[in-house]
């Protein structure tokens, strides 16, 4: 028997069992997949201090840091179910199984696609798959390829491509229907934008802050928006133009492309081809809660926080004895709000081991966690702390329903 | 075209069943995943849940208390061979 | 190997010199040591990794990180194992699955 388990062995995690490791306690960190970091490893990108931040680099500092600890790491072991058995926490993998009073599940998050037909094609993948295969495996995911959804992740992600000499035809919105809904609607797209307009250079950052003043400039600024789009990093991002079918027999060959309205309808006779050998849909994140499901966890939809959220408070303690989450299956934030997670989900465990009272410290890591997310350059949903707000709401209920449930 | 569009991709669940389904029952994602078997495929809904909640919702209200499509165990396939005594 | 991104502007040079032979469907490739099977298969050509069991259809990676299963083969006789997930060994033996013998029809009531 573990003393700790950790579930995931991303920035959360790791950052998690070095807390833990440094005071003294064992821990046993269990990831999938074949390296650790998650999707830490992928992230590279230049911050506003000229610094580049390279997740491998990171992602390698944190696994030697808790190696060096004495934590162990066993990497490709998937996890496939949880349960309490009295009061132990009895984890399944394909191989052994393992027990521990306190785990945390820090399991990250899993891509939203973005259907358009012909998606099934080889050459389809999600946005983070070509990003993985290019600055961790190194391998192209083809010479020449189109983005299918404007967000924060795509546009960050096709700088990337460029970096590995990759071509990017253009950046385009999916054609809009009852599961694109927003992501299909220039004027949405443009207002999600505008929180973000700091990542890109000069000609968007101005276009975006003129149009910030109203609706009324807003509304103007998408019916002007050029056809042949808005250059970034020299990718043309297509707000008015949807995609509307992946093409290809057996593989992609390429896109067709339609102009659209501000309102995201398409106008008939504007379908055009784009070439291309693989394509990229960019339809988000969300947090990846599957064993706090069938760990039986309450669960709340919030959408500032990318989906359905396990009930936890701000000392990363789900309402279930024993069990913590951490990183971004507590909602979509960057890796440096997840590592201020992970060393509070840390800290509570060595706390309610009894081993050292950890009170200060853990409210220190507490307002550590809000000062990194103020300052976080990358954000995925400009209200982050309302749907953190909400979900403190949430947890302030649980318990009063707690409580009457007790006195009554 | 979209009608033909696979929505969930191991089970070949298409935009325009799902739609239908959803117009005529007027369902919950839940329902709509069980009339059409969307979601109940290899990967255990990984990929589609989402999708498919957007379909159900564009109808009917979501509700925002409880996750609309219940995980199942194994949440990762195993083989009967795999599956070992508890170790303490 | 045109399609590794051997150099990087901004991170490290890649290591190609462990390499080691496997084969896919019966024809011998190269790939690199302990990188991902999917890794080393794309660096290959190769993007059609499976047909879908009833209708046919090819596929290939999608999300590449384990969520989808879309990229699952057969290795050395192992069924439904995860390319993306895979490290890369000398001699293994991959190959892609096939449609079902026996395809069931369509049951729902307006097929009938």
């Amino acid at each position: 028997m573990s003393k700790v388990i950790i579930i995931g062995a991303g920035p959360a995690g790791l950052s998690a069992a070095i807390t833990i490791a440094e005071n003294g306690l064992d821990v046993l960190v269990l990831d999938e997949y074949m390296i650790a970091g998650g999707r830490l490893l992928g992230q590279l990108y230049e911050e506003p201090n000229g610094n580049w931040w390279n997740g491998i680099k990171e992602s390698q500092k944190l696994y030697e840091k808790a190696v060096e600890l004495g934590v162990k790491i066993y990497l490709n072991t998937p996890v496939s179910n949880i349960e309490k058995i009295d009061d132990t926490w009895v984890i399944y993998t394909n191989t052994e199984t393992y027990t521990t009073s306190h785990l945390l599940l820090a399991t990250g998050a899993a891509e939203a696609p973005l259907p358009i037909p012909g998606w099934t094609l080889p050459g389809v993948m999600s946005v983070g798959a070509a990003q993985v295969m290019t600055n961790v495996h190194r391998v192209k995911p083809g010479y020449h390829g189109v983005i299918i959804g404007v967000n924060v992740l795509s546009s960050a992600i096709a700088m990337e491509l460029k970096l590995a000499g990759i071509g990017v035809e253009c950046i385009a919105l999916p054609k809009m229907n009852k599961v694109t809904k927003e992501s299909g609607n220039p004027m949405d797209v443009m207002n999600s934008l505008l929180h973000v307009s700091h990542m890109a250079p000069s000609t968007f950052v101005k276009l975006g802050s003129k149009l910030m003043k109203n609706e009324f400039m807003k509304k103007l600024g998408i019916s002007f928006f050029p056809k042949s789009g808005v250059k970034m990093w020299d990718i043309p991002i297509m707000l008015r133009k949807a995609v509307i079918e992946i093409y290809g027999d057996g593989k992609v060959e390429g896109v067709k492309v339609a102009t659209i309205s501000p309102t995201g309808e398409v106008i008939a006779g504007t379908e055009e081809k784009i070439g291309a050998d693989f394509v990229c849909i960019a339809g988000g994140l969300y947090p990846l809660a599957e064993l706090a499901a069938v760990a039986g966890c309450p669960f709340y939809h919030i959408e500032e926080l990318g989906g359905y959220i396990p009930l936890h408070n701000e000392r990363m303690e789900t309402t279930l004895d024993g069990l913590y989450v951490a990183g971004n299956i507590t909602g979509i934030e960057g890796a440096k709000v997840a590592i201020s997670q992970g060393i509070t989900a840390g800290l509570s465990i060595i706390h309610n081991y009894g081993l050292s009272n950890q009170e200060a410290a853990i409210q220190a890591a507490i307002h550590h966690i809000e000062q990194t997310r103020k300052e976080a350059f990358i954000q995925f949903h400009p209200a982050v702390k309302e749907g953190k707000q909400k979900l403190k709401q949430h947890w302030e209920n649980h318990r009063n329903s707690k409580k009457l449930e007790i006195l009554s | 075209m979209e009608k033909e569009m696979i929505i969930c991709r191991c089970e070949e669940i298409t935009y325009g069943k799902l739609v239908e389904t959803a117009n005529t029952y007027n369902c919950t994602s839940r329902e709509l995943k069980l009339r059409t078997r969307a979601g109940m495929g290899y990967c255990g809904g990984r990929t589609c849940r989402n999708m498919v909640d957007s379909i159900a919702y564009s109808s009917s209200e979501r509700i925002s208390t409880e996750i609309t499509l219940k995980y199942q165990p194994p949440i990762r396939p195993i083989s009967f061979g795999d599956l070992g005594a508890v170790e303490r | 190997m045109t399609r590794r991104i051997i150099n990087h502007p901004v991170l490290d040079k890649i290591d190609e010199t462990n390499v080691i032979s496997f084969t896919f469907n019966n024809t011998e490739l190269r790939g690199l040591k302990n990188e991902s099977l999917a890794a080393a298969l794309l660096a290959n050509g190769i993007r059609t990794l499976r047909v879908h069991e009833e209708s046919g259809t090819p596929r290939g990676i999608y999300c590449n990180i384990g969520h989808c299963f879309e990229c699952r083969v057969t290795v050395d006789g192992q069924q439904g194992v995860r390319a993306c997930l895979t490290p890369l060994k000398e001699g293994i033996n991959v190959s892609s699955g096939e449609t079902f013998l026996t395809s069931v029809r369509d049951w729902r009531s307006e097929n009938e």
